[in-house]
């Protein structure tokens, strides 16, 4: 009797609590994620209620008849390599700042200050910066008797300065996740090897680095993910120009769909950006497990 | 890596190596280097924010501005709808904190305290939720939230923020799984039901996660850009990042001290959070990446 009483406010607790959770999760992660795989297969212009079967020619027109697909993620790569780049400085960084450097509270505070910058806000201090008429970086460059650069104009230029201020803004997180990782390995073993007479250099090479490996796969991950989903950045500042030379994959998805209304071909855009993260992921992972 | 929230005194065991005094101002400068790259870019703002146009052409953007001319605020104060996008964006961060802790950690108390048959499809979803390139599947969300009759109404935005946060439930079931269900049980035997034990005991036990989750979730609202601008065209529905984003291309916003002003107007709130909660968002970033 007592039992079944438990037993039945159980099934009561579990249905009215996970009963909205579920049908959220369903409605709006599952759904369209389904109804994503299916609009892929349509030429679906987002308006109309008849929604006409293609097959693959999405898929087939992505991959055969869509240089500038391509060429957009020749700019995603900018934005990937770049923030690759900065990974062994990320970690050196961290890594001092794990009380390794006088004052790195306020530095560590410094660090992460662009993080919590709203983006859209970014982009406006950064259109300044690099502004062709008035902007600070040209005034610099003719104090020093230089030629002006076109920072946002120039389409050999653009999508490196963009990707400047994507590292401005997002290397203090990993940073940060680097610096998690340092403070959660014992301090004995750092301690035992300072007696040891290592340097900080050894102590960085021999001993943290290999303790602090899976976090570098997070982060070299999020990288991958980061870097091929870049959004805000290039939309805000230059909306994709000079003449779409800064348009990533996603700003192309995006104009695909609700500036062409054309939504079956930008689900099977989403599609192969899905499949080109996986595997991303895994071969880069293939990788770090080979060297390290 | 160990996920936990708590908020520990960081152990200042004084790694500092005493020796090399050299190697220790060549740190110390290195940071003000990375401080200097960070900082002038929102000081040039800020300086900017308080001159007028001529003087922008004519004075370095590095010159503080002699007086504290208020001007540009005013002028965005009056083209602008910052406290319509304030009160929105307000709202936003307020629904979808509460709305939120509640769902995530009803859902997270289910998973660690019962057997039940969704909870494989739970546990399924945490990793289908790591992979989906979130920016691309909203274009077919979208079709959704019209159907549905939220699209341009605050409860797109709403929905999206606290229907599905995978992150924040997996969160919570970490720090659940370190309070011992003999808590659950010594209450089960003074007759507490399920929800009292929910209410009364895991709710109030878990504050010190709600707490760091909530500001991060925040900050992620306040900072968002895309959601707003895909679901809620509408200029009653501005919030703080979409407004902005429309100054960039309002001609009575778009010059760079207006813009300045504007971006400083933006960029105040998270700030304020960030220098009052840093403890805790720390701590929730490096909870959070456990996870990915």
């Amino acid at each position: 009797m007592l039992k079944n009483n438990v037993k039945m406010q159980k099934n009561l607790v579990l249905v009215t609590f996970l009963f909205i959770p579920t049908i959220l999760i369903s409605l709006f992660m599952i759904y369209p994620l389904i109804r994503l795989v299916a609009l892929s297969f349509t030429s679906w212009d987002g308006l109309s209620l008849t929604k006409t079967f293609v097959g693959l020619t999405n898929f087939k027109k992505i991959i055969f008849d869509s240089p500038e697909v391509w060429l957009s993620l020749k700019n995603n790569g900018i934005y990937f390599v770049g923030h690759l780049l900065f990974i062994p400085i990320e970690l050196f960084l961290a890594f001092l700042l794990d009380n390794r450097v006088r004052n790195s509270k306020m530095f560590k505070t410094i660090t992460f200050l662009p993080y919590m910058i709203n983006t859209v806000a970014v982009a406006c201090m950064f259109i300044f910066l690099y502004s062709s008429q008035d902007g600070v970086l040209n005034s610099m460059l003719q104090f020093f008797h230089m030629d002006k650069i076109g920072w946002l104009s120039d389409p050999e230029i653009v999508n490196y300065s963009l990707t400047g201020v994507s590292l401005w803004k997002f290397s203090g997180i990993h940073i940060i996740l680097f610096l998690a990782a340092f403070q959660s390995l014992p301090k004995d073993m750092i301690e035992a090897s300072i007696i040891d007479g290592a340097s900080t250099f050894k102590q960085f090479y021999h001993i943290v680095l290999p303790n602090i490996k899976p976090v570098v796969e997070i982060v070299l991950f999020l990288n991958v993910r980061g870097a091929l989903q870049i959004f805000d950045i290039p939309y805000v500042m230059t909306s994709g120009g000079p003449n779409h030379a800064s348009e990533t994959f996603t700003v192309q998805t995006i104009n695909t769909a609700f500036q062409y209304q054309n939504f079956g071909l930008a689900c099977a855009m989403a599609i192969v950006l899905m499949i080109i993260i996986i595997i991303f992921s895994i071969i880069q992972k293939k990788l770090f497990n080979l060297k390290g | 890596m160990e996920a936990n929230l708590d908020i520990k005194k960081e152990t200042t065991i004084n790694i500092t190596k005493r020796s090399g005094s050299g190697g220790e101002a060549l740190k110390v400068l290195l940071f003000i280097f990375i401080s200097a790259i960070v900082i002038l870019p929102i000081l040039i703002t800020v300086f900017a924010s308080f001159k007028s146009l001529p003087q922008i052409g004519s004075e370095s953007a590095l010159k503080p501005p002699t007086s504290l001319n208020f001007e540009n605020y005013k002028e965005v104060l009056k083209s602008a709808n910052v406290f319509v996008g304030f009160k929105n964006s307000m709202i936003l961060v307020v629904a979808s904190v509460v709305i939120n802790s509640l769902l995530s950690t009803m859902v997270a108390y289910c998973l660690t305290r019962f057997d039940f048959k969704l909870k494989k499809a739970y546990f399924a979803i945490f990793l289908v939720g790591l992979i989906i390139p979130g920016i691309v599947t909203e274009i077919s969300r979208f079709g959704l939230m019209t159907n549905i009759g939220v699209y341009d109404t605050l409860l797109a935005p709403i929905l999206i923020y606290a229907g599905a946060d995978l992150m924040q439930i997996y969160i919570y079931k970490q720090f659940l799984e370190q309070v011992p269900v003999s808590v659950d049980e010594s209450a089960m035997m003074d007759g507490a039901s399920y929800f009292t034990i929910y209410w009364r005991i895991i709710f109030p036990m878990v504050i010190p996660a709600t707490a760091t989750l909530g500001i991060l979730k925040a900050v992620d609202v306040l900072n968002d850009m895309y959601i707003p601008f895909l679901y809620m065209p509408g200029v009653e529905n501005r919030t703080l990042s979409t407004l902005l984003f429309n100054c960039i291309t309002d001609p009575r916003t778009s010059s760079i001290p207006k813009l300045s002003a504007a971006a400083v107007i933006v960029m105040i709130p998270t700030l304020v959070i960030y220098f009052i909660f840093q403890k805790y968002i720390f701590s929730g970033i490096a909870a959070g990446a456990v996870k990915e």
